[in-house]
């Protein structure tokens, strides 16, 4: 999703969209994003598994996938606060980005406390939906985002 | 789109601050987790409220701050209450042999297993709580030689068990109910310690998770049998309904061969056993399943029916389905027997003594003394007392009265907790309080009611 590339004549083309972020400019923040994405997004995965075989080993899967995520999202945040206290740029994290990930923040926090609740109804229907509505925010800021830097080249090298 | 960019293109703005306000500020309580009035539920046909699952399950735990000099429970007139022991190790159980020696349990269950972020949080709840001391594993033989009321003689009757919690003598056989097995051991009548190894009579569901770890225990009049309350492995299956195998039962063993069935079950924690004498009937305590509100569901105390099915998991009080059980079981919910009678939501009856003693006024006899250690998710508080239910015909009779109270002090902490109870020799009642690590004992307030002495 954050596209970064190290300034170099030699690989500057056309077709490819090329930061603007200087190496010693870099900020911390995108490269910790991923991470909670994946937790919040295997989440969805595991919910569906519970949902199909009602086993607690996936739900359990689930809580401990969020629960993991949320710390990794707030590692990530404490990250960006410092990216910002030492003025490093963000060429590459757009608004949609932006606003979407603190939707599925959000969104995941009151998912870890849904989870939380005992047996099926931790997961069938609100945690489950939940989940999806995560993964859901997290497609779209992701493809509004790509869009931004890809299509309209904001923040990108020219 | 314009803004969009100027966005993008100011990247000195506070970004992923907004998203820290964003969380911080997501309002999370604001459930109501208030309870009614608490005494509306305690008898036949509790009112039962809609139930309510929560983001947060309300807590509210009286923190354990443990007995000032000299402060005692408080006990109506017409009664007296003093300390038979203090200084003992999380006292859970108590069991009078027939010479009048009392044996105190002091016990605690295993280490809980952390299945989820949740199990972390719980822990310090119950630290918090003054529950996660460590268990002794041992049982105290108190002995009052001149019969005073104080034991001057105080024993280490039994030592290295498994967070035990019953017993039951039948002749010369003790049983102690560990929280994994039934053990025999050789008792004579005046022995003040046991160091004969013990024999196992059978296993008892037990570990890895142990949710519910106390098995109550109880003899049949005729000795043949042993009745043993088995509590769920799960607040409501959510340790998955393979680990509830012969759990939430109350399990009639064979005394001569070990071997069992379940002799009643669907009751989720049954800590407390006892025969009425005049249907001789098996009464039961049972502790009802949590995070659906404050007033769901009553615990209570009823009558055991031989095959009878109580609703655990698949609903409670009779056919009021619990949504958070999957598969269903509609087969075993239409056959659910509704408990006779509603002890309040969340009291955690540990205790149950039906008195048949001659110490404690006459209204007392026949009715069942109910230790209730306190509830910790609910406000207000509830529970932290030993009620009376009154009896007559075999059958609880009029609401239950207190009858020990103040263990909660004026700031709503704990002083101490009551849990198991039994009636000594002479008619006293006793009142184990695992905060306060001290026996109690309740008698009569008149000249010549001290305990007589033990032989």
């Amino acid at each position: 999703m954050q596209h970064i590339r190290i300034t170099d004549t030699a690989l500057i083309g056309d077709a490819k969209p090329v930061s603007t972020a200087k190496p010693r400019g870099r900020p911390i923040l995108p490269a910790l994003v991923p991470f909670p994405i994946a937790c919040f997004a295997g989440a969805l995965v595991t919910d569906l598994m519970y949902w199909r075989t009602d086993d607690v080993m996936w739900e359990r899967f689930s809580i401990w996938l969020i629960t993991i995520g949320l710390i990794l999202a707030g590692i990530a945040v404490i990250a960006g606060l410092i990216d910002v206290a030492l003025g490093k740029r963000f060429r590459t994290l757009g608004w949609p980005q932006v606003v979407g990930y603190v939707l599925a923040l959000a969104v995941s926090l009151v998912n870890a406390f849904v989870h939380s609740r005992d047996a099926y109804t931790a997961v069938v229907p609100t945690g489950l939906t939940l989940s999806a509505l995560v993964v859901i925010i997290l497609l779209v800021a992701g493809w509004a985002g790509s869009a931004l830097v890809h299509r309209h080249r904001k923040g990108v090298a020219q | 789109m314009m803004r969009a960019s100027e966005f993008i293109r100011s990247p000195k703005r506070p970004r992923p601050a907004v998203l820290l306000a964003a969380v911080s500020l997501l309002a999370l309580t604001g459930c109501d987790d208030n309870g009614g009035d608490p005494t509306r539920q305690i008898g036949a046909n509790p009112p039962l409220p809609a139930l309510q699952q929560y983001l947060m399950p309300p807590i509210r735990i009286a923190k354990a701050v443990g007995w000032g000099k000299d402060e005692t429970p408080t006990v109506p007139q017409g009664l007296q209450v003093h300390a038979l022991a203090t200084g003992l190790e999380h006292p859970r159980s108590l069991y009078v042999l027939p010479n009048g020696d009392v044996l105190v349990v002091e016990s605690n269950g295993p280490k809980a297993p952390i299945f989820r972020p949740k199990d972390i949080i719980t822990g310090w709840v119950q630290w918090f709580a003054g529950a996660k001391a460590p268990s002794a594993n041992r049982i105290t033989l108190l002995r009052d030689t001149n019969g005073d009321g104080i034991p001057e003689m105080r024993t280490v009757f039994l030592d290295h068990l498994n967070s035990p919690f019953g017993v039951a003598l039948v002749g010369n056989d003790l049983y102690v109910a560990n929280t994994d097995a039934i053990v025999r051991y050789p008792y004579q009548e005046g022995q003040t310690s046991i160091t004969a190894p013990g024999t196992k009579l059978t296993d008892l569901p037990g570990g890895p998770i142990d949710h519910h770890w106390t098995k109550s225990l109880l003899a049949s009049p005729d000795g043949s049998k042993l009745y043993v309350g088995v509590g769920s492995n799960s607040n409501i299956t959510e340790n998955g309904i393979g680990a509830e195998y012969e759990r939430a039962a109350i399990w009639e063993v064979d005394r001569a061969s070990g071997a069992h069935r379940i002799f009643a079950s669907g009751t989720r924690n049954p800590t407390g056993l006892a025969w009425e004498p005049e249907t001789h009937k098996l009464w039961a305590i049972v502790n009802e399943r949590d995070e659906i509100g404050p007033d769901l569901v009553p615990d209570y105390l009823t009558s055991v029916k031989d095959g009878g099915f109580y609703g655990w998991p698949y609903s409670y009080f009779g056919q009021h389905l619990d949504p958070r059980v999957q598969p269903q079981r509609p087969d075993l919910v239409a056959k659910a027997i509704v408990p006779d009678y509603a002890l309040s939501s969340h009291v955690a009856p540990l205790g149950v003594a039906i008195y048949n003693g001659t110490e404690l006024p006459a209204n007392f006899r026949g009715g069942a003394f109910v230790g209730e250690h306190g509830s910790w998710d609910r406000t207000p508080l509830n529970g932290y007392k030993v009620v009376f239910v009154p009896f007559s015909h075999g059958k609880p009779s009029d609401p239950a009265q207190d009858v020990v109270t103040g263990f909660l002090d004026a700031n709503n902490h704990a002083r101490g907790r009551p849990v198991g109870l039994a009636i000594d020799r002479s008619g006293g009642l006793l009142i184990a309080d695992d905060v306060g690590n001290t026996v109690w004992r309740v008698s009569s307030a008149r000249p010549g009611s001290a305990p007589k002495p033990a032989s």
